[in-house]
């Protein structure tokens, strides 16, 4: 099948599984949240560039807040990493 | 293969009922369990077992293919909006995405979808019109 023949279910399952957003590798969180505010944040520099939807900039703008914040959870429950030279 | 008319027959019957037995994948094989309630996601179905598991729609066997997703502009601001506080309330509680199957977990996944595949559909839409104007 062709990407044009692509229904847009597919064509979603298609963007997320090459993203790694279909089902996130348990020690890749932080790295997906990151690549999700790069997304973001694009949107955002287009909104303010090209576009006046202020709601939809507000809500990227909120988006954006809520991964920062989710990160630094994320980031802050991550367990210790055993040092190998103790095995 | 699936027959066509099992393929029939699957779909008029899917999603299972509660109290159902499930067949499902797990990252160690696969498993059984009873289905407790099947709810809507940002994106997809998420299939809650008795013991508290929640397993996406595409691990349960016998799931129709293509799958049957929400589109992005289903999926209200306030619906939106109340994941974002329910994932900020679990992050802050301590709870850890890194437990598979749970529900932070599950609900991390389909924030993290549905806002990726959102953000980059509007921009992709801008790209076309800039390219379009530009021609």
């Amino acid at each position: 099948m062709t990407r044009s023949e692509e229904t847009e279910d597919q064509q979603a399952w298609r963007v997320l599984s090459e993203a790694g957003l279909v089902e996130i590798r348990l020690d890749e969180f932080a790295e997906r949240i990151a690549d999700v505010k790069r997304i973001v944040i694009v949107r955002l520099r287009e909104l303010l560039d090209f576009d006046n939807g202020i709601e939809e900039r507000e809500s990227a703008a909120y988006s954006l807040g809520t991964l920062k914040g989710l990160e630094l959870k994320v980031l802050a429950n991550v367990p210790p990493r055993s040092d190998p030279s103790e095995v | 293969m699936q027959s066509i008319a099992e393929k029939l027959r699957s779909e008029a019957q899917w999603p299972p009922e509660e109290g159902e037995v499930l067949s499902f994948t797990t990252s160690v094989g696969s498993e059984t369990a009873t289905l407790k309630e099947v709810r809507w996601g940002l994106v997809w179905r998420d299939f809650i077992l008795e013991d508290g598991r929640v397993i996406p729609e595409h691990r349960i066997a016998g799931c129709p293919q293509p799958q049957v997703w929400r589109k992005m502009d289903e999926v209200t601001d306030d619906e939106r909006e109340d994941c974002e506080e329910r994932l900020l309330s679990m992050a802050g509680s301590g709870m850890d995405p890194r437990q598979r199957d749970q529900s932070f977990w599950a609900e991390l996944n389909q924030y993290l979808a549905y806002t990726y595949l959102r953000y980059k559909q509007a921009s992709g839409r801008v790209q076309d019109k800039v390219q379009e104007t530009e021609r």
